[in-house]
């Protein structure tokens, strides 16, 4: 079941700020904005890629829709519902259909619990099947993934980093869920073993039509996993574009950086050299949009509100909204050397 | 002894085409109750003045073992290097007393270390940091200390470096304490740099800036640099020379084109072929079944069981890890294949 223009789930201007600073009498008196205001729509079937550096506030987006943080405003509608509204009891029903892949395999598998015991907690808590029913359902999981059913009884400390990473998706895949929250799932891997992980869950979203979400800091990763993507830049999202479409047309000058600083692939690759100088202000109180751009006739009062322009289909950038027309002044707060 | 002293000699007249630092056959093993880990199994490899050496492998493949080897910081027990020749503009490092090993460290050889938060102590600000190998390796003390602690910190690129330098290392990104961990590095003008993943706990447009520092650094002072990573885009952007390691060997070793360009080891080729391309869409990934070896028991090659490889010349200066016995295999390559 999806809501009427088949997005499985959408993030209405979807906020997280953080209180910092104060005392506990007085309480924060500052606030990081560690998501401001974003807006996405996942379709069913589909991967969405949301990339940006540390502190760009894609690991807290992840954790608002696995509902690990309480938002400070904005919606969650996932198949057409309000995700949020703790009342109606659809939240059990939420987080069993929302499941997350980690990115540290070693960290994310309690050491002391055997694998067939991870895989079917999930089982136990949210279903009413008998033991033995668990165990055939964990069985059949297991060789899903492409490990083997004797290995059920197994520690993971038994397992190698990948194979590790076969059982955390085992994990999310137990409960059938809609929308896997994929965490960078493959960074911590060894680079031999990264093309199993990402083909291994390509192929289970072919079979079952599951949606992801993938967190990523790695380009290449994301262009060749997701249909559609989105930057996101000091907790905004600066532009969203089918994945084919903003490798092809980067249009936002840190769209341009991030694909400008990623590596070649070969060494005679002519790759267009765009390196941002510079470093990603505090989220505390970030400068206003133009101390980068430096279009703004006015820069010490405008570049607070941001607003999107479309570029083209499906393709939105970020622009501060008072140069908006004026300027087409892209949104890019950064702190200079 | 011949040899040493007249490498030495050609290394004084600035021949920009001499070697130097050769690794030969170096070995070390970890020993320990459950059996010996060869963790680098009789590696060679030689780099050149102002060349960039790149070795790349993945975790346990023993590319982090051979760089402590180089610097002699492998903890012992349970660690030994058990043979080999380590010639740094022609003194083998590895017959040095433990003091006169300490004079070259940092100094003619030195080292940056993969994450900058743990690399600097907490406890002490960054002139302190950058100025202690200045003060033991080249006696500077006083006003001279600071000057050149702060023309180091210009050197990497940071700003407002006489006031920067009274900061403690929470007080700076981490990109920022990357090159102050590049400063500590090049302060003594090191004859070589190891640089061990020196940005992978970086972002990637400070990883670019740093790459492109590095480069910039090379160029001014001449520094062989031998840079760790399991990056092929790092290789492709940083390196002359490359050296694949798997399972504590080197199974081919080329000019970086040559890697690129006509990979010879299967392993190279998969890896090649395993990493996604942001410049293209593919629709399928070629993805390598199996896991490395486990390296207590004997790694024997997946095609023809043979215990151990032999280097072969495919042509000049491109060297691949083959099979002696068995003339069809495409190279030695032992894999897990559960």
């Amino acid at each position: 079941m999806t809501s009427e223009n088949g997005a499985l789930l959408e993030l209405k201007n979807l906020k997280k700020h953080f209180p910092v600073g104060g005392n506990f009498l007085t309480g924060g008196h500052q606030y990081l904005k560690a998501v401001d205001g974003i807006n996405l729509t996942i379709e069913e079937g589909t991967t969405y890629g949301l990339v940006g550096e540390s502190g760009c506030g894609k690991s807290t987006t992840a954790k608002m829709i696995l509902q690990l943080e309480d938002p400070t405003d904005g919606e969650i509608i996932f198949q057409g519902r309000n995700a949020l509204d703790k009342k109606s009891g659809a939240q059990k029903e939420y987080k069993s259909k929302v499941q997350a892949v980690f990115q540290d395999p070693w960290a994310s598998l309690n050491p002391r619990m055997r694998v067939e015991n991870i895989i079917a907690e999930p089982l136990e808590v949210n279903t009413n099947l008998t033991k033995g029913e668990r165990k055939t359902k964990v069985g059949e999981i297991i060789e899903q993934v492409g490990l083997h059913s004797y290995q059920a009884g197994l520690y993971p400390h038994e397992f190698s980093g990948g194979q590790r990473q076969r059982i955390g998706v085992a994990r999310a895949l137990a409960l059938s869920p809609k929308l896997i929250v994929l965490d960078e799932p493959v960074s911590a891997l060894d680079v031999s073993i990264r093309a199993q992980i990402m083909n291994l869950l390509m192929d289970l979203q072919k079979e079952y039509g599951l949606t992801y979400l993938l967190i990523a800091h790695h380009l290449a990763t994301v262009r060749y996993m997701c249909d559609k993507m989105g930057v996101m830049y000091l907790g905004k999202m600066v532009e969203t574009a089918d994945t084919d479409d903003l490798f092809d047309n980067p249009t936002h000058p840190y769209t341009q950086a991030l694909i400008g600083a990623a590596l070649p692939y070969h060494p005679d690759s002519n790759k267009e050299e765009n390196i941002l100088q510079g470093e990603v202000p505090s989220p505390i109180n970030p400068p206003s949009c133009c101390s980068y751009e430096r279009l703004c006739p006015d820069p010490e009062n405008s570049g607070q509100t941001i607003g999107y322009k479309e570029v083209g289909p499906n393709h939105s950038v970020a622009i501060a909204a008072d140069c908006y027309d004026d300027h087409g002044c892209h949104y890019f707060p950064r702190v200079r050397q | 002894m011949a040899t040493e002293t007249s490498s030495e000699q050609t290394n004084k007249d600035n021949n920009d085409n001499e070697y130097v630092l050769e690794v030969n056959d170096l070995q070390t093993y970890f020993v320990s109750k459950w059996g010996t880990v060869k963790a680098v199994d009789g590696i060679s490899f030689k780099l050149k003045k102002g060349e960039t050496l790149g070795i790349v492998g993945e975790s346990g493949s023993g590319k982090s073992v051979t760089v402590t080897s180089l610097m002699r910081l492998v903890p012992s027990p349970p660690g030994h290097i058990v043979g080999g020749e380590v010639l740094l503009e022609g003194q083998d490092l590895l017959k040095l007393s433990d003091k006169e090993m300490e004079k070259v460290r940092g100094d003619k050889l030195a080292m940056i270390l993969q994450d900058p938060m743990t690399a600097l102590n907490p406890v002490f600000d960054i002139e302190d940091q950058v100025g202690e190998a200045l003060g033991i390796h080249e006696g500077l003390k006083g006003n001279t200390l600071k000057d050149t602690v702060i023309e180091m910190l210009k050197k990497v690129r940071i700003p407002a470096a006489d006031t920067r330098m009274k900061d403690y290392p929470h007080q700076l990104s981490g990109g920022m304490r990357q090159r102050v961990v590049g400063a500590i590095g090049i302060s003594c003008n090191p004859v070589v740099l190891i640089a061990d993943e020196p940005t992978t706990s970086l972002d990637a447009t400070i990883q670019a800036q740093y790459l492109n520092l590095l480069n910039e650094l090379q160029e001014e002072t001449g520094v062989g640099i031998i840079f760790i990573t399991h990056d092929f885009g790092v290789v492709a952007k940083m390196c002359d020379r490359v050296a694949v390691m798997y399972a504590g060997k080197i199974v081919e070793q080329a000019d970086v084109r040559e890697i690129f360009n006509n990979p010879q080891h299967p392993y190279t080729q998969a890896l090649i072929a395993s990493v996604p391309k942001m410049e293209e869409n593919v629709d399928r990934l070629y993805a390598i079944p199996g896991n490395p070896p486990i390296l207590s028991k004997p790694t024997l090659c997946q095609t023809c069981d043979a215990p151990a490889p032999v280097l072969v010349e495919h042509k000049k200066d491109h060297w691949v890890a083959k099979c002696a016995e068995d003339s069809s295999c495409p190279g030695w390559f032992p894999r897990d294949l559960d």
